[in-house]
């Protein structure tokens, strides 16, 4: 089967003030339909930045990037906003809904950019809703009225809502409690098992415990687990070897 | 997007800040209201003086000669010129009311008498409220009959329109019998107005040695009126022998009354034009707080334009959407102008009205026409595209990874 994310030597430099920058050097990521994959990395390891090339926010500064076999890394900016609007469901730590508007609305809001008619719109809302189990009463209220749980849902049913073929998860965990945290993990869990491809970044290694694979990033490198532990066991020693 | 949903998300961003989405307007509401106000005034006025100069006013010319046109001379110009549906010589006098009124001295105790010919009432186009025009035979015959205004069938009668027919009224040392009851002028209500043969006028009030100074004709509707006017003049030099005179100028004129009507019309422009300029002024300082409450928007509203992006939202979508929401605010100030700007009108007009009643003036209509409001909803939504479209790009030229880490 066709993999849904191929990423090869994907280099991404920015220019600070002059200063080239490297976030990403050299990361080459598959990704199987199907997956639920975490990408661990501590603060400034380039796991945000990975995840907007990931996302079509941004585009590599060298590197092939293949999503569903079509090379998206030389695309356009109207070409990527189409392939977001089509291909890719994000949901973020922060949840990102808009206050003023009701939790059906916050759903509707990718299908505003896409061809269905309204009322198209309004039942594939409800279909995403259901699937993430917020219950129909909710979807009048507006997001703000909302739970961090029941928010948290309706980012997801919003990234669900164009079935996307890949649901990026920033620190989707990251402003919940455990038990919450833990709901919103099980319901990645059953897209997953719907057929969902997910990819979760997270610095949480508890989160990264729920995932069928982690890959670790660090300096812009991805880690296999066992490069990974080498990598803590050489620096644990290193600290130690200073005290 | 579809244009519903772009209508749909303005309503809501504007709705979500309804105060300083109306308090932003009030500069364009200003700014419409105010031309608004001075085109519906100036319009009344404009209306007011075409009123005066009656229906057929594009089609009449005015002979004026200083040494006096006498019947034959209508005749000899009929036979001269060709082009004429209608002449009629006219001659002014004026009654004075004071002696049988208790008001002396007010505008009402005079009665403007002219004398005209049949054919005048079809030239002028004036309008009948009861009775009927005088005949040919009795300006022949120089009958006692008058014409009257609303205003002084009601003064010399203490009737109304209707009733005023048949009544007997004395003017000066004869009795008259009023036949006809017309339309006061328009604005000028209060100046009493009458019409009598043109015989009637000459002998009965005591004009019969002057001649009449002026004439009024009606051009022929397939007559090119300033080509009459040309021909006019020529057989009125002829006639009069005024060619070789050096100041021959002063001493006739013939014009049409379309030349004054383009006067009146140009006249009003320049007014309106210097009017409509010191209006955009306000439009430009309510521009330029819709420019400022859009860009509060978008700075308020990043992370919102971050996640719209990320989702799948172009950078034109995002233009066309804080595009839309300056016009929807703009042409919502537009509406309110226009609005209130005809109520202003109103208000100026009534008290204008009330404060030169005594003058003799009957006070005027605002006129609102459907050029107005499109003009003035045009100006909406130019300033709303122009003020708006530096903040729209603004939010559209912001780069989705920023906008969503925008704290």
């Amino acid at each position: 089967m066709t993999p849904i994310i191929e990423m090869q030597g994907i280099h991404r430099i920015y220019d600070e003030g002059g200063i080239p920058t490297h976030a990403l050097r050299g990361v080459s990521l598959t990704v199987k339909r199907g997956e639920l994959l975490s990408i661990m990395g501590p603060s400034g390891s380039g796991k945000s930045t990975l995840m907007y090339i990931m996302g079509c926010l941004d585009t590599p500064t060298s590197g092939s990037y293949k999503l569903e076999s079509l090379d998206v890394s030389k695309l356009t900016d109207d070409e990527l906003a189409q392939i977001r609007s089509e291909r890719i469901g994000f949901v973020f730590q922060s949840f990102n809904l808009l206050p003023r508007a009701t939790v059906l609305r916050n759903v509707m809001l990718p299908l505003l950019y896409g061809p269905l008619p309204p009322k198209e719109r309004e039942q594939r809302a409800c279909s995403a809703l259901a699937a993430v189990g917020l219950p129909a009463e909710y979807y009048d209220h507006r997001s703000n009225e909302l739970s961090g749980g029941q928010m948290q849902r309706v980012a997801i049913a919003r990234a669900l809502v164009n079935d996307p073929a890949l649901i990026l998860a920033d620190e989707p965990t990251g402003n919940l409690d455990s038990a919450t945290s833990r709901l919103i993990l099980e319901t990645f869990l059953k897209l997953r098992d719907e057929g969902k491809t997910i990819v979760l970044i997270t610095h949480d290694a508890e989160v990264a415990s729920w995932t069928d694979r982690c890959v670790h990033i660090r300096d812009g490198h991805l880690l296999t687990d066992e490069e990974e532990r080498a990598w803590v066991a050489q620096s644990g020693s290193h600290e130690r070897g200073r005290t | 997007m579809r244009a519903r949903d772009y209508f749909e998300e303005t309503w809501e961003a504007l709705d979500a800040n309804r105060g300083r989405s109306l308090l932003t307007i009030l500069g364009i509401v200003i700014g419409i209201a105010a031309v608004i106000t001075m085109t519906g005034l100036i319009g009344g006025v404009r209306e007011s003086i075409m009123g005066e100069m009656g229906a057929n006013r594009a089609r009449i010319i005015t002979i004026g000669v200083e040494s006096g046109i006498k019947s034959t001379d209508i005749d000899s110009l009929k036979q001269s010129v060709d082009g004429y549906e209608a002449i009629s010589l006219t001659n002014n006098a004026g009654v004075d009311l004071s002696d049988s009124s208790q008001n002396g001295g007010s505008s009402d105790s005079y009665l403007q008498v002219q004398g005209v010919e049949a054919s005048y009432f079809k030239i002028m186009g004036t309008k009948l409220i009861a009775g009927r025009f005088f005949t040919d035979m009795e300006d022949e015959e120089a009958a006692n009959v008058v014409l009257v205004d609303e205003g002084a069938a009601k003064r010399l009668t203490g009737m109304d329109a209707e009733d005023a027919v048949g009544q007997k009224v004395r003017l000066v040392n004869a009795n008259f019998t009023i036949i006809g009851v017309y339309e006061s002028q328009a604005g000028m209500s209060s100046i009493l107005t009458s019409y009598m043969p043109f015989k009637t006028c000459q002998r009965r009030l005591g004009y019969t040695s002057v001649p009449a100074f002026t004439a009024i004709g009606l051009a022929r509707k397939d007559k090119d009126v300033m080509e009459l006017v040309a021909e006019t003049d020529a057989w009125v030099q002829k006639h009069y022998h005024l060619e070789s005179s050096e100041d021959h100028r002063g001493q006739y004129d013939v014009s049409a009354m379309q030349s004054a009507i383009d006067q009146v019309n140009s006249a009003m422009m320049t007014f309106q034009l210097l009017m409509t300029a010191v209006a955009s002024i306000s439009l430009v300082v309510g521009g330029i707080g819709i420019m400022n409450m859009m860009l509060t928007n978008v700075t308020e509203r990043i992370r919102e334009i971050g996640l719209r992006k990320a989702l799948g939202a172009r950078s034109s979508d995002i233009t066309k959407q804080f595009l839309l929401e300056s016009v929807i605010l703009c042409i919502t100030g537009g509406i309110f102008g226009i609005v209130f700007g005809y109520l202003g009108s109103l208000a100026v007009a009534q008290l204008a009205g009330s404060l030169l009643a005594s003058a003799g003036f009957g006070g005027i209509t605002p006129v609102l026409d459907l050029a107005s409001i499109a003009i003035a909803t045009g100006i909406s939504i130019l300033i709303g595209i122009i003020f708006g479209y530096y903040p729209a790009r603004r939010a559209a030229k912001l780069d989705p990874i920023e906008a969503l880490r925008y704290q």
